[in-house]
């Protein structure tokens, strides 16, 4: 559907709605991706989701219903099934309002048409490239090359009307070479920002050199998170970065508003218009906006919801969808040749809570951990970890390039004294 | 939608496809949440489309869309056989289906009273009451309460001639309490998960006595000393096992891993191929039976997203390693005649994958109480309920926590404690174990959001075990 064509039918079933307050988004989202492993293609996929989620609510009680029934003549049985389902609903204690009119949006350009098209060749010629290479190497590859776009209308009763669109490109790959392995994750809003033979090449070489792996040496250790690693961990602080869970004592951050929490060099922020777009507005209608997070270690801001916000006398602050940790200059390779004794991690998996509140986690190395001493490198084996990540991100002692990983942008750490 | 999905066959099958399937559904999701003495959710979800595969050349073309029109259908199927079509052009496919007779047949799951039916205010007051009780203390700081009912209706038809269709009723109820204290907090958990039931399965967990008991459990538990360090014995109950057993025997039994197709995200297996009815997996007396007949069972569809019939099969017997969970297109390639029925698609939405069958730790034929087990221990935890969970990509190396813990000193249950983790390796842990509980005390446990795959997907099977006891494993602080 085109942008008009979206924006009317959310101000249609507006038009339908009785009850006093209401919220309609719709939404469309395509995902076409091929999926490889055991090098052969496992999948190969086009989906396509249309759907419209109402909310309502009359001032004491709320009630919410979605649908994929998107044709004009369905908008009344649709709101009339929300209706009922608030008519059938309790009082809300923490009732709130839709968000009040005159929101300003923030431009955000995040569409590429080439990739909103979704022709199928370029995934398969990515896939196809790196199975060819891999059986050269004589390895084995897996992975997925994807295109996908979104888009959404938002229509609030207290008068506010919002459209965004954002294309997104994906190549993950993964090499297998013995019980040695490598693993790259690339993301652009075009599929022309993703460097596929570029990654190719990288992951054979990397797998190659990780072949053979020999023991971990355990004790204390300076450690370079490479970005992906540095990635896989930093969803845990900023599921933490909470301002309601936080006055519950439930986070590590209850009671740390203007405290320091972590090295002067650990700052995480979002803003608009870097690597990862970002979103205007969240499922509410309420504006996103450009954050500080943590600056040199201070916690500066959390995530707050509009009820919360209300009752604590804070700003509300929904997410932007893009955060980013400050960096400097450098690679990975660059910071493991700061330390005289590191070891180097790709990627981190699997990843659970031990502690919520005291924010430790668990989990394991995978995808290529190296040992650098005495001028040498060598492939090691996956270990267990049980770390504190403001703990690691109060041991930075250098930090190198930012580069794009999913939704985050992060740069490679080193970190001193570690325990393995 | 039986109309639909023929409608979408007959269009394959002009088109000349190797083979193609189609899969209508549509979808209701209920979910009332209180957080805190707040109802923060009443939502009401309907889902219906369709998702079509095609096999072109070897290569698969997977197509889906929202909404039942004959437009979406024909738009999905054109897609399909279009990027089939593509696909096979790069001679990367190499697809070979296990033999299939067709299907005919409906399949309803077990149901007593429709969650549907049920008065919503009736459920609103009924959480309502749960989350009175759980706050009740002034030391508990957050609680959650939710009902999730779930109806799914599916038809699925393909060229070779199957028609299919299931009814299924999915529900489950979930609490959650935390309580504060000296700086700490910490949580319980309704262990029951979900179940193919009705309102039935609510009204069996007795949610405002399990809330209070729960309350109570929390502040027992942020009160209690941290666990010990060192090797010692657990006996674990069955909720603790079914998530154990998901992890270390339901994912490394999955064919695709074994076979590589995971290896980019959800990871890989260290069972080989070549271990099909050879590798020691555990001690003699554990036994693993898949069963996707399980009435109870999440994953019991009648037929699997490939048609093929839910079965019933030993993973492991007796100790040792019998044979893979599989789909039609792993099962030739892992040296079966047939596929173990393991196909499913998170919805219409989503490329049906390998997922877990429902499974169960076979219990003690001969009786044995938990309380027998626990007389055997001289130094050790017993172990209720899931925690914290972690397991490396091959399936290996792990480390569980849980949701209750109790020290066990000379064969007998003592303090409680909290901030228990145990760790091992798969095949180790399985071989420590020397006695398990006979049925009497079987719990099982359902799961409705197993991740796996790419794009990712959720899935649902239903676990079980009765308890059972491990003898020298890694705890606390040597896992750390």
């Amino acid at each position: 559907m085109t942008r008009e064509e979206m924006l009317a039918f959310v101000e249609a079933v507006l038009e339908r709605v009785k009850a006093p307050h209401a919220v309609a988004v719709l939404s469309e989202d395509r995902l076409a991706s091929v999926r490889f492993g055991q090098n052969r293609i496992t999948q190969n996929m086009d989906t396509f989701t249309r759907e419209l989620s109402i909310s309502v609510g009359d001032g004491s009680r709320r009630a919410e219903y979605t649908s994929h029934r998107i044709d004009t003549t369905a908008i009344p049985e649709i709101v009339k099934t929300a209706e009922r389902l608030l008519e059938g609903s309790a009082a809300d204690p923490e009732y709130m309002p839709p968000v009040e009119e005159g929101q300003i949006y923030p431009v955000v350009e995040a569409w590429d048409e080439q990739t909103a098209a979704a022709e199928p060749a370029p995934r398969i010629g990515a896939a196809t490239a790196a199975i060819e290479s891999a059986g050269r190497a004589g390895i084995e590859t897996a992975g997925l090359a994807s295109m996908a776009f979104e888009k959404t209308a938002l229509a609030t009763s207290t008068g506010n009307l919002a459209w965004h669109q954002a294309t997104e490109s994906g190549f993950q790959l993964t090499m297998h070479a013995g019980t040695g392995s490598s693993y790259v994750s690339t993301h652009s809003t075009a599929w022309s920002g993703i460097p596929v033979s570029d990654c190719i090449e990288q992951v054979v070489e990397e797998a190659v050199a990780a072949r053979d792996p020999g023991e971990s040496p355990p004790g204390i250790i300076d450690v370079v998170l490479e970005p992906q690693a540095v990635a896989d961990i930093m969803p845990f602080i900023l599921m933490a970065l909470n301002a309601r869970t936080s006055d519950e004592g439930i986070t590590v951050f209850s009671g740390m508003e203007g405290e320091s929490v972590a090295s002067e060099r650990f700052t995480l922020r979002s803003e608009f218009g870097g690597p990862v777009p970002g979103r205007p507005f969240d499922r509410e209608g309420l504006a996103c906006s450009e954050q500080v997070w943590i600056e040199r270690g201070v916690v500066r801001a959390m995530h707050c919801d509009r009820y919360w916000a209300r009752k604590t006398g804070r700003p509300a602050v929904p997410s932007p969808s893009t955060y980013g940790m400050d960096g400097d200059a450098g690679t990975a390779a660059d910071l493991a040749a700061m330390s005289s004794r590191c070891i180097r991690i790709r990627r981190l998996w699997y990843i659970r809570f031990v502690d919520q509140k005291s924010l430790e986690l668990t989990g394991m190395t995978r995808d290529g951990v190296f040992l650098y001493e005495g001028g040498s490198c060598r492939p090691v084996k996956d270990f267990r970890w049980n770390w504190k990540p403001l703990d690691l991100f109060s041991r930075i002692e250098a930090l190198g390039k930012p580069v794009r990983k999913g939704w985050l942008t992060v740069p490679p750490v080193l970190v001193g004294g570690v325990k393995i | 939608m039986r109309k639909l999905a023929e409608t979408a066959v007959a269009e394959l099958a002009a088109a000349g496809v190797q083979y193609g399937d189609a899969r209508v559904e549509s979808r209701s999701l209920e979910r009332i949440t209180f957080r805190g003495r707040r109802l923060e959710e009443a939502s009401l979800r309907s889902s219906e489309g369709i998702g079509v595969r095609a096999i072109v050349g070897g290569c698969w073309g997977f197509a889906s869309s929202t909404g039942l029109s004959v437009e979406s259908v024909k738009s999905a199927v054109e897609r399909a056989v279009e990027i089939a079509r593509r696909g096979a052009g790069s001679g990367a496919g190499g697809v070979r289906l296990a033999p299939l007779s067709p299907q005919k047949g409906s399949y309803e799951s077990p149901c007593v009273q429709d969650p549907f039916e049920v008065d919503r205010l009736e459920k609103i007051g009924l959480l309502e009451k749960c989350s009175e009780v759980m706050n009740s203390d002034g030391r508990v700081s957050l609680s959650w309460a939710q009902i999730h009912s779930e109806r799914i209706e599916r038809v699925l038809a393909s060229t070779e001639g199957s028609l299919v269709s299931s009814k299924l009723i999915h529900t489950q109820p979930t609490l959650i309490v935390y309580a504060n204290h000296g700086g700490d907090s910490q949580s319980r958990t309704l262990q029951c998960g979900a179940r193919a039931a009705g309102w039935e399965w609510i009204e069996e967990n007795r949610l405002v006595e399990s809330s209070e008991r729960l309350r109570e459990e929390a502040i027992e538990k942020v009160m209690a000393e941290e666990g010990p360090a060192g090797v010692m014995d657990l006996v674990l109950d069955g909720h603790n096992l079914s998530l154990t057993m998901h992890e270390s025997v339901g994912h490394p039994t999955e064919s695709d891993r074994a076979l590589g197709w995971e290896a980019n995200y959800a990871g890989r297996s260290f069972v080989k191929i070549s271990d099909q009815g050879g590798l020691r997996y555990g001690s003699d007396i554990v036994s693993f039976l898949a069963d996707n007949t399980l009435p109870m069972g999440l994953a019991s569809w009648g037929w699997d997203d490939d048609c093929v019939p839910c079965q019933k099969w030993y993973l492991v017997k007796d100790g040792v390693f019998q044979e893979f969970g599989s789909v039609r297109d792993t099962a030739l390639l892992i040296g079966r005649d047939s596929s173990r029925g393991c196909s499913r698609a998170q919805d219409f939405g989503n490329f049906p994958i390998n997922r877990q069958p429902n499974f169960y730790l076979e219990p003690s034929r001969e009786p044995v109480t938990p309380e027998e087990l626990i007389a055997g221990v001289k130094q050790g935890i017993y172990i209720e309920g899931r925690g914290s969970f972690s397991i490396d990509q091959n399936r290996v190396n792990f480390q569980f926590g849980g949701d209750r813990f109790r020290e066990i000193r000379n064969g007998r249950l003592g303090r409680p404690l909290k901030k228990v983790l145990y760790g091992s390796r798969t095949t180790e842990f399985w071989g420590s174990c020397d006695g398990i509980a006979d049925e009497r005390f079987f719990q099982p446990m359902g799961l409705l959001n197993c991740g796996k795959g790419e794009p990712p997907q959720s899935a649902r099977m239903t676990h079980g075990a009765s308890p059972a006891r491990l003898r020298n494993i890694t705890v606390g602080g040597g896992v750390r």
